[in-house]
């Protein structure tokens, strides 16, 4: 099923050769009416729009700001140059020049690619440190370094004038022998639009966006965000090297204040006014805010005039008008960021949109309808042994507080076993720690011989053990089908065998009327079937649910038992569901435990649980006293 | 020995001064998982008013509250216009609206004054040294430290004796939960960023006392020390941002002297070189603080 080659593949590599045409008309539109002053304004733009493309490969996708993608310009630019520039011309600047760099030279093409070597090793290394700090403290962590980066590297070229040239000098090529064919620019973008579109189809890109949309989430179903988020970076890094190294080329020199501050400013107002997670939204970004600029620049020397509608730059003689620049970028970033922070394009893409276009005209056949028998497709067949779910000793602590004191549990293949107490028992707490969440004190779980006790989130849901939430985590800017494919995805990697297919999943679970509708639309019902079918797309071997009624009506709970039976039953798992509604547990489960203050009080068929006295007296205590 | 005694003055020195601006990072960051990149602004604008009413011939005694007022003033009024508009966004867009307002408070001094470097006059006392037997201390470096002890004594005091403070803390802890135990979200929001403005101003009142000049670019350094010493200390931490300015102060005098001839001059590249290597092996900083997220 994936890729799928017109989907994945062949609509957006046209999508990209559409969009490169149209911006490069528009470009040399404009060149032929204002003449040679205007070519160098789109040769920049043309440059610019290849950094910026780099950038959203990783901004668009992880969601991580990131300051350092100029610094890594920088490293790339100087790479470059240092490579690239003859030995004649170094031996003017910076003729003390290390490791014998002074007498290499390659040609251009070489040097980019060195360039590119360079820069990508350092930010495998920058990568980790971004990975770590990221998934510790958050996105805003990982955005400091990055802004330290920007730093660092500034602070060296300033102040490594052997290699560098240092603040003044720089490095600069010889008179002449500076870029001055458009050819490699032009090649260069096209490439660096399909690489941003290809990666944002791809399987990496995917599950780069679904831990930006849900990192908890994307963990409990076997995504490792750590990995798509490093992909997207050595990717992104690479692109922003190839853009760089143009940039100086073209330049025909290279100063540290080139790749610093103001060029983040500009790169990163582009990225988001645009729309930072779409690639056609990064490369209308670069021509807005190329038009904005020119048109502020020339504000600031003499007034303009388009199409009839003039501005008089006279008013402004009281201030230093060439700063408008830097005035207009400035507001064009705090004016997107708190009146529409998705920028103009939010998400969409040409591709897509043609996509959706064209296939309206072939409405697709719904699968067999919800009926007592499943849906072809729906049955999966994963080979688990009849591996059980078993956990003991389990012993959390919050602070002073003990949530969990010795619990445990056993779930066998094919049963379905609730999980009941009153609030504050550690039901949730229980699921969280066999999720790999909640770390435990003390105790120990596995499935079958596999022990999974200090087994990262992702691992233990490549095991197979798939969770929901009680406040649900769904990926809301995916759509319903999105959502579910996903989870196909991850599971046609990491869990060999047959799986349910999408489609299937989503009639199973009523939503296929509203299947291309982002998840954030849905209702509350159908929220929560989307994340049963989610869970159930990785064929789990035990699906653990946490309070999947809840909020609901009585009627929707028994549609929703049928529901998780019936789903269950297909994809052959093992169910362990949570609540502190009795009936609701008594309905679906062939077996209880009941919880209460972290210990596991009564274990058996409804029945015996319902008649067993220390229940009465811990969760029944104080209905049973009114009755009596 | 006398060396090493000498940097850990000058040391603590340094670091009082990225102590405080890294507090004004953590009050506000604690109330509204803000990291405001635009906290050097507020020396910047500080560091005109102290240009214009020096130029004027005003004295630096009266200059000194001029400029901690203004810093103050500026931190509510750019919270006013520009965060209160983003409350309860994204990481992503609370840090560029930050960067954004960073960069516009700076693009209107350029406007107005344009990107050149003005000089003004530094007290005199700034560059005086005395001497205790072997160790020669500035005067300034001691006036610094005072100051800032005192400055974090009133705002433990605050902090702690004050309902102010209990809000803040409450709010830094939990915010949704401290506003359900009825903590008004915009006073202790205002109030942090008046605090974040107050502590912002003494740090600037020295930092711009030892530069001895202004420009529109001025408030980027301020800015990163202070960020970067509240990530060291821990994100979120009060206690943390204190410790992350005064080691990051300190590892930077240490370094300055120690490393050879050659690097000397890399100095802040070897301290981002070591910043990264904490995070990767200590990613949640120095002074660990529990985010627990519910699910």
């Amino acid at each position: 099923m994936f890729p799928r080659p017109g989907r994945d593949v062949g609509f957006p590599v046209a999508g990209c050769a559409l969009l490169f045409a149209v911006f490069l008309a528009g470009g040399l539109i404009y060149e032929s009416f204002q003449g040679r002053a205007a070519e160098r304004l789109v040769t920049v733009m043309l440059i610019d729009a290849i950094i910026v493309l780099g950038i959203q490969i990783y901004v668009g996708n992880t969601g991580v700001l990131s300051f350092g993608h100029i610094g890594f310009g920088a490293i790339a630019g100087y790479a470059f140059a240092v490579f690239a520039i003859s030995p004649e011309e170094k031996l003017k600047r910076i003729p003390d020049a290390p490791f014998g760099l002074n007498d290499v030279l390659l040609n251009p093409a070489l040097a980019v690619a060195v360039a590119i070597g360079v820069t990508v090793l350092v930010a495998l290394v920058v990568g980790i440190g971004l990975a770590r700090s990221g998934a510790e403290s958050g996105a805003v962590a990982a955005t400091v370094i990055t802004l330290a980066l920007l730093f660092v590297t500034h602070e060296v070229a300033r102040n490594w004038p052997d290699l560098t040239g240092g603040n003044r000098a720089g490095l600069t090529f010889k008179v002449g022998a500076a870029l001055d064919s458009r050819l490699p620019i032009y090649l260069c973008l096209l490439g660096a639009l399909i690489v941003a579109r290809l990666f944002a189809q791809s399987r990496s890109g995917k599950l780069a966006v679904a831990a930006r949309e849900d990192n908890l989430a994307a963990r409990a179903m076997g995504v490792n965000p750590l990995v798509q988020q490093t992909a997207a970076l050595l990717i992104s890094v690479a692109v922003v090297s190839v853009g760089s190294s143009l940039r100086v080329y073209e330049n025909g020199s290279i100063l540290p204040d080139d790749f610093f501050f103001n060029y983040t400013l500009l790169t990163l107002a582009m990225l988001i006014v645009g729309g930072r997670n779409s690639v056609t939204g990064a490369l209308v970004g670069v021509a807005v805010m190329t038009i904005g600029r020119e048109l502020a620049r020339r504000l600031g020397q003499d007034g303009f005039e388009v199409f009839g509608l003039g501005l008089d730059a006279a008013p402004l003689d009281w201030i230093f008008r060439e700063n408008l620049q830097t005035v207009f970028l400035g507001l064009a970033m705090l004016g997107f960021m708190i009146f529409r922070s998705e920028g103009l394009l939010g998400d969409w893409e040409l591709d897509s949109w043609l996509w959706r276009l064209w296939h309206r005209r072939k409405p697709e056949t719904q699968p067999e309808p919800l009926a007592e028998v499943a849906p072809v497709g729906l049955h999966a067949e994963v080979p688990h042994e009849g591996a059980a779910l078993e956990a003991g000793d389990i012993v959390v602590d919050f602070g002073g507080f003990r949530a969990l004191d010795g619990a445990g549990l056993s779930v066998a293949p094919d049963e379905v076993v609730g999980l009941i107490g009153p609030n504050g028992a550690g039901k949730t707490t229980l699921v969280n720690v066999i999720t790999g969440m909640v770390e435990p004190a003390e105790g120990w779980f596995r499935l079958g011989e596999r022990e999974l006790t200090a087994a990262p989130s992702h691992e233990i849901a490549r095991a197979g053990l798939l969770r929901t939430f009680q406040n649900l985590r769904l990926f809301d800017a995916l759509t319903v089908r999105q959502n579910v494919e996903l989870a196909g995805r991850v599971a046609a990697r990491h869990r060999p065998g047959r799986h349910p297919q999408a489609d299937a999943l989503i009639g199973e679970a009523g939503l296929w009327d509203v299947r291309d509708r982002r998840a954030r639309e849905l209702d509350y019902g159908s929220a929560r079937r989307l994340e049963l079918a989610r869970a159930a797309a990785m064929a789990p071997t035990y699906l653990l649910l946490d309070e999947p009624t809840s909020g609901m009506s009585d009627a929707e709970s028994n549609e929703m038992i049928r529901r998780i039976r019936h789903m269950a039953a297909a994809v052959d798992a093992g169910v362990l569901v949570i609540d502190h509604d009795l009936n609701f547990i008594t309905g679906i489960s062939d077996r209880i435990y009941v919880l209460d203050q972290g210990q596991v009080i009564s274990v058996g068929t409804p029945d015996e649980v319902q008649a067993d006295p220390a229940v009465r007296a811990a969760y029944l205590g104080a209905e049973s006293d009114t009755q009596t | 020995m006398t060396e090493l005694a000498q940097n850990l003055i000058d040391g603590l020195g340094r670091g009082s001064i990225y102590a405080l601006l890294a507090l004004g990072v953590a009050v506000v960051f604690g109330v509204m998982h803000l990291l405001n990149f635009a906290h050097g602004e507020l020396i910047t604008v500080g560091g005109y008013v102290a240009l214009w009413t020096l130029g004027a011939g005003w004295s630096w005694y009266i200059v000194t509250p001029l400029i901690v007022l203004s810093a103050v003033l500026t931190s509510l009024a750019i919270e006013r216009v520009a965060f209160s508009r983003v409350r309860g966004s994204s990481d992503f867009t609370l840090l560029l609206t930050s960067f954004g307002v960073h960069f516009v408070i700076s693009a209107i001094f350029l406007l107005y004054v344009s990107a050149s470097v003005k000089p003004f006059d530094r007290p005199s006392w700034v560059t005086n040294t005395y001497s205790v037997g072997p160790l020669n201390i500035e005067v300034y470096d001691t006036v610094v430290i005072v100051v800032t002890v005192l400055t974090l004594i009133g705002t433990t005091l605050l902090l702690q004796r004050t309902m102010f403070g209990l809000s803040l803390r409450a709010a830094a802890a939990d915010f949704d939960t401290a506003r359900l135990m009825g903590v008004r979200s915009d006073t202790v929001i205002r109030g942090a960023f008046a605090l974040s403005g107050l502590l912002a101003g003494i740090a600037g009142v020295f930092w711009l006392m030892r530069a001895g000049s202004i420009s529109p670019s001025a408030g980027i350094t301020p800015m990163l020390k202070g960020v970067l010493a509240a990530l060291i200390g821990g994100l979120g931490s009060l206690r943390g941002a204190v410790i992350g300015g005064l080691v990051l102060g300190l590892a930077e005098v240490l370094l300055r002297s120690r490393l050879p001839d050659s690097i000397a001059s890399l100095t802040e590249g070897v301290v981002f070189l070591l910043i990264a290597l904490l995070f990767i092996f200590r990613p949640q900083g120095l002074v660990t603080v529990k985010h627990a997220v519910r699910v």
